[in-house]
């Protein structure tokens, strides 16, 4: 008994947007993803996503050269700009040697899951980016900056793709960013693969206006005795979904993510996480630190998974959040599923308001309540990047921190 | 450590038959015809004498279930169950009027109880071998611990109908109303209708709906407005025909300032078929009033391989309806094959609180999934959570919680500590919390661990002359003792006996 | 009395080779005190004894009371009368200390075919040994060195030791840890445990547990062997000079 779905109207605006294939075959059969798919229990995407807008245009020459000149940077990065949905080769800085960087069209995938409506998209939208080999052995000392800007209200498809090879190292970083009250829909999904004794880090900084919808995944595999660190702030967007999900199949290897969610305004920010171990002896230590305000709502969903040949697994995750506002609310979703019996794993998510006594003790100082408050809410969250091994990343994330948190009247 | 002995003792005594209640009791039954219509309910709405307003819920509700969709949201796989493969009412032949004393129940069904171990003392004293107070011959037999201080009053429940329920007459002078469910329809319809269904809607889950259309009996508890029970209420489940599902309904209302321990246990015999039992369990708690609520549940787990077994899809809720009111659930799970349960608190009245204590313990082939949820609505509302589960052999163990805080919910506060434990790499062990804050005032902490049992710490206790299976009991019960001390005393060396038990054969 | 006999042990997961053809006989009522440098094998020694999994011996034999220990399970080698004194003593949640003792107690007299204790009994056992090791009775409600200060757990072995009554008692470093007044109350309840039908194997870094404990013969452990045996005087030796001229002149 198969009932045929009835499409909603972003689901008939995909279709036509789409031409055939097997994405449009999935989004016939399973439409958008609402509560009922486990996945996207706190984000009912059916709902939530209102429209899709048209792909953007091409930037004309003059517009990508006007563009690509004045161009932010968060730290000093070798630079491969993007902007509405392109790879702008031409203003591309120069790559050390041993690395290598093409313009990338995104994997065409096929046999989409139910949950993947990020995939889905991009299959049916299409994507660009930059595919980045790193050679073996090579260290390289300054980031590699893949900043994407949307310019107008427009869809962009964003797919890069970046392999490390043995006993690199390197950093990158995927920055997203739009003025405020301008509709931009981005939908980025990044693929790494980190080899044998690599050492990878990889930021995420999402900075968008107030009325950008971001859909985005980061697909990682760990090698053997590699490192990666993953460092991801969220500060901007009204619709905001990024998914990592990490495959740790390398023995040995070593994982840890640090990432800064704030959620305000009318915002709607999930982010969720999926780490697989597959192999024995590897690690992973995750932290969030969210801070949810106004009348935002934030989701966190970590599903530590271990497989059963994967003994000796040391997996943790924490999960804090401060709820700022009584029209706030935050949803976490914390997982375990553990099939090996010689592991070490927990997490632990609280929800909290500011810590009373903290707010006294800086009061009797002297301290004004509001500013007593503000800074413990500070303190909350920049305890997350302190002492990154990047100073003046460290320094960038702050400052952001720091605007969001002004903006946001705390 | 005597529980642990005890532990070891039971183990020994059970041999080559791990489940020690696994015995059937050979007596004339009567059974409604087999599978589900609305002929079958109108037979057990007249079995039961029921009014007819009950016939027409129970209809009302039946129909409703034909719209509704299995759940499959749980952890849990099991090949789809014919519902018109089960015979909805059995019940002991003699017993159509409902006995009035022990002296009209079956031998055969005394002998039942007797293997059960458990209410020996309330045969005896209803039989006027002994009289309250008196010292009993089952002094220091340890099969009789359970109900040791003579002083809890039993409801047993046979298939689909209560047998017997002892200390009525007692606990009447204090205006207690305990009594099989069926009886309070007929009795107490006032107070039926203005509770039955209040907690747990009748549409609310698939199972749940099930429930009300063909639910036989259970057990009705009501404590007046400032009554402390006087004693313990116990009921005793058992399911004993074949093909047989089992729907109880339970229905605790506590007035006032009232307070009552009530304690469930219950067993099933061992069958090659699975057999279903799907339940609803009902609390109402009034203004600074008190339930607390203890189960051990040790259903047929089926064998080592998955065969047989009891699907054990229970709905259990408390309402904390007045201010100040609290709700406890103690659970310590070892049977059944699938275990598909969350009792639930809703802390609805200001300063309401909610404790969940859980052991969940699976071996074999079972599978749990099995939390509970603690909804946040009245203001300074607070919730506790503590749950241990154990895995072995084969089984899948998964904790599934909810704690929410609704906007108006304000200073809502949630603990919750999650740990699993793992015996041998062929089980899974699972955790997944909901935590749902929609207030800023809401303070919620969450910890989960799953870990195994260290090898340095068995070596520790094999070192000192501990033989292996009695040192990982004796690390298990270690493990879940801030459970145990939830239970009523008599009720945890029972528990621990079972712990023990479950993991037999776990070891090497 | 426990006969070693050129044994070797590597760790079961790789090949270090630790214990390599250790020579040391202990008589009934011998105090011997292994000494040695770290890394000499000191405490792979006392687990093996104990039957630890994580160690494989390869080579060579050990006789408890001419009976082949090698070939007992951890348990049986207890209920046989060898006792462990850990130098790291494990915690266990949840579990009473007095729970633990009865659980230990029994589990070896029913090994042996002997009656268990009945609880007074026990208790009466347990209070006349607490009180000669200044052991509060609560401290026994409280979990199995949950908590318990580095004095407390080496007090707390110390008593095992007196009330499971071992023939054989192996003490791994059991002064570490330890300030002068617990360090007397424990050699104390060694030495009152002294005893012409026991032996013990003392394993220390120190001298100084050795004026309290004075053992009848002193061993050198060095690199998986014995390279000097002598009476308390080699300790003292030890004590003055190092090990360098020990390890030296076996060299």
């Amino acid at each position: 008994m198969n009932v045929v779905l009835k499409h909603n109207a972003v689901e008939e605006s995909l279709l036509a947007m789409a031409g055939k294939g097997s994405a449009s075959d999935s989004l016939r059969e399973f439409g958008l993803p609402t509560r009922r798919v486990e996945a996207w229990h706190y984000t009912d995407l059916r709902r939530l996503l209102k429209h899709v807008p048209a792909r953007a245009e091409k930037l004309s020459a003059e517009d990508a050269k006007t563009a690509a000149g004045d161009y932010p940077r968060v730290v000093p990065a070798i630079r491969l700009p993007l902007f509405d949905g392109q790879y702008l080769e031409e203003f591309a800085d120069e790559l050390p040697a041993g690395c290598s960087v093409s313009r990338y069209g995104g994997a065409n995938g096929s046999n989409y899951a139910k949950d993947d409506a990020i995939g889905l998209l991009q299959g049916l939208m299409g994507a660009e980016g930059v595919q980045i080999e790193i050679d073996g052995g090579v260290t390289i000392d300054t980031p590699i900056g893949m900043p994407h800007t949307s310019t107008n209200a427009a869809y962009s498809g964003i797919a890069h793709s970046v392999s490390v090879g043995k006993g690199a190292k390197v950093s990158l970083i995927e920055r997203y960013l739009s003025p405020d009250d301008m509709g931009v829909q981005v939908n980025a999904i990044s693929h790494l693969n980190v080899g044998e004794d690599a050492d990878v880090t990889w930021v995420i900084i999402q900075e968008h206006g107030n009325d950008a919808t971001h859909l985005a995944q980061l697909h990682v595999s760990l090698a053997t005795s590699s490192k990666l660190t993953i460092i991801m702030l969220n500060c901007g967007g009204k619709l905001v979904r990024q998914e990592i999900k990490i495959a740790v199949e390398g023995e040995n290897s070593e994982l840890n993510v640090l990432g800064v969610n704030l959620v305000g305004g009318e915002s709607h920010v999930d982010v969720t996480t999926i780490m697989t171990h597959t192999v024995e002896d590897t690690a992973s230590t995750q932290l969030y630190r969210n801070v949810a305000t106004s009348r935002g709502h934030g989701v966190f969903q970590g599903q530590i998974k271990v497989a059963q040949a994967a003994q000796r697994t040391d997996a943790k995750m924490a999960c804090n959040t401060l709820l700022l506002s009584d029209d706030a609310e935050f949803s976490a979703k914390p997982e375990l599923e553990i099939f090996a019996d010689d592991v070490l794993c927990g997490h632990g998510a609280t929800v909290t308001d500011i810590n009373d006594d903290h707010l006294f003790y800086l009061n009797a100082r002297g301290i004004p309540i509001e500013e007593a408050r503000a800074l413990l809410i500070k303190a909350f969250v920049d305890e997350t990047f302190e002492d990154l091994a990047d100073e003046n990343l460290e320094k960038a994330l702050i400052a952001r921190i720091d605007t969001w948190l002004q903006k946001n009247g705390s | 450590m005597a529980a642990v002995q005890e532990t070891i003792d039971a183990v020994k005594e059970i041999g080559v038959e791990k489940y020690k209640y696994g015995f059937t009791t050979d007596i004339e039954t009567e059974k409604a015809p087999k599978g589900l219509n609305e002929d079958v309910i109108r037979f057990i709405s007249a079995k039961k004498k029921e009014p007819e307003w009950m016939l027409e819920w129970r209809l009302d509700a039946y129909r409703r279930w034909l719209t509704m969709e299995e759940p499959d949201w749980a952890r849990v796989n099991y090949p789809k169950i014919d519902f018109n493969d089960i015979y909805y009412y059995a019940a002991p032949k003699n017993f159509e009027d409902g006995p009035k004393s022990l002296d009209e129940v079956d031998p055969e069904l005394l002998r039942t109880y007797e293997k059960l171990g458990i209410p020996l003392r309330e045969q005896e004293l209803l039989a006027g071998v002994r009289r309250q107070g008196e010292p009993s011959a089952l002094d220091g037999d340890p099969a009789d611990s359970v109900y040791a201080s003579g002083r809890v009053a039993v409801d047993v429940v046979f298939d689909s109908v209560s047998v017997v329920t002892t200390f009525k007459a007692e606990l009447a002078k204090s205006g207690v109303i305990f009594c099989p469910i069926s009886e309070a329809i007929r009795d107490h319809p006032e107070l039926v209708k203005k509770y039955l269904a209040s907690v747990v809607p009748v549409s609310d889950n698939y199972y749940a709906t099930l429930n009300c259309a063909v639910f036989t009996d259970g057990s009705f508890v009501y404590i007046p407005e400032g009554v402390r029970c006087p004693m313990e209420l116990s009921t005793y489940f058992r399911i004993n025909e074949e093909n047989t599902g089992q729907f109880e309904r339970t229905l605790i209302i506590a007035e006032k300032g009232s307070y009552v321990s009530y304690l469930e246990g219950c067993t099933a015999p061992q069958r090659d078929e699975n057999q279903l039992h799907a339940a609803v369990v009902e609390l109402i708690v009034m203004e600074d009033a008190e339930i607390k609520y203890s189960t051990v549940q040790n259903w047929y787990p089926g064998d080592e391989n998955g065969k047989g077994g009891i699907y054990n899809f229970v709905t259990k809720r408390g309402d904390c309806r007045g201010d100040n009111s609290k709700i406890s659930w103690t659970q310590v799970e070892t049977g059944s094959a699938i275990t598909w349960k969350y009792p639930s608190c809703i802390l609805r009245g200001d300063g309401s609180q909610g404790e969940f204590y859980s052991i969940a313990v699976s071996n074999g082939a079972q599978q749990i999934d099995s939390g509970t949820k603690m909804i946040h609505l009245g203001k300074n509302t607070s919730s506790r959570i503590i749950s241990k589960g154990i895995s072995a052999g084969k089984s899948q163990n998964t904790y599934r919680g909810r704690v929410s805080a609704h906007r108006k919910a304000s200073n809502a506060r949630n603990f919750t500590q999650c740990d699993s434990l793992l015996i041998g790499d062929q089980c899974g062990a699972h955790t997944v919390p909901y935590i749902e804050a929609n207030n800023s005032s809401a303070q919620f902490e969450h910890e989960a661990t799953t870990s195994k049992i260290s090898d340095d710490q068995l070596f520790y206790c094999l070192q000192r002359g501990i033989p292996e299976e009695e040192a990982i009991a004796l690390i298990v019960n270690g493990f879940v003792k801030d459970v145990i001390q939830k239970l009523p005393m008599e009720f945890a060396v029972e528990a621990q006996k079972l712990i023990g038990i479950s993991l037999e054969g776990s070891v090497g | 009395m426990i006969e070693i006999k050129n044994l070797h042990v590597k760790i079961a997961a790789e090949d270090t080779e630790i214990i390599k053809g250790l020579n040391l006989t202990v008589q009934d009522g011998e105090v011997a005190a292994i000494m040695g440098p770290n890394g000499s094998g000191k405490s792979t020694l006392s687990y093996v004894l104990a039957g630890k999994p994580d160690y494989e011996v390869t080579e060579g034999e050990v006789l408890f009371n001419g009976e082949n220990l090698l070939d007992m399970e951890p348990y049986e080698r207890a209920a046989a009368g060898v006792f462990l004194a850990f130098q790291y003593p494990m915690e266990i949640p949840g579990v009473a200390t007095m729970n633990f003792l009865k659980a230990a107690m029994n589990a070896q007299r029913k090994a042996r075919g002997e009656d268990e204790y009945t609880t007074p009994d026990f208790i009466k056992k347990v209070k006349a040994a607490a009180g000669k090791l200044d052991i509060d009775m609560t401290m026994l409600k409280r979990a199995l060195n949950v908590g318990f200060s580095g004095g407390e757990k080496k007090r707390a072995e110390i008593l095992q030791m007196a009330l499971l009554e071992p023939s054989l008692c192996i003490l791994d470093e059991t002064d570490s840890g330890l300030d002068i007044d617990a360090l007397k109350i424990v050699s104390d309840g060694v030495n009152a445990l002294r005893d012409p039908k026991r032996s013990f194997i003392v394993i220390t870094h120190y001298q100084r547990l050795l004026e309290h404990i004075v053992p009848d013969s002193v061993h050198v452990l060095y690199q998986g062997r014995i390279i000097q045996s002598g009476d308390k005087s080699l300790a003292l030796h030890l004590e003055e000079n190092g090990y360098a001229d020990v390890i030296a002149s076996a060299a």
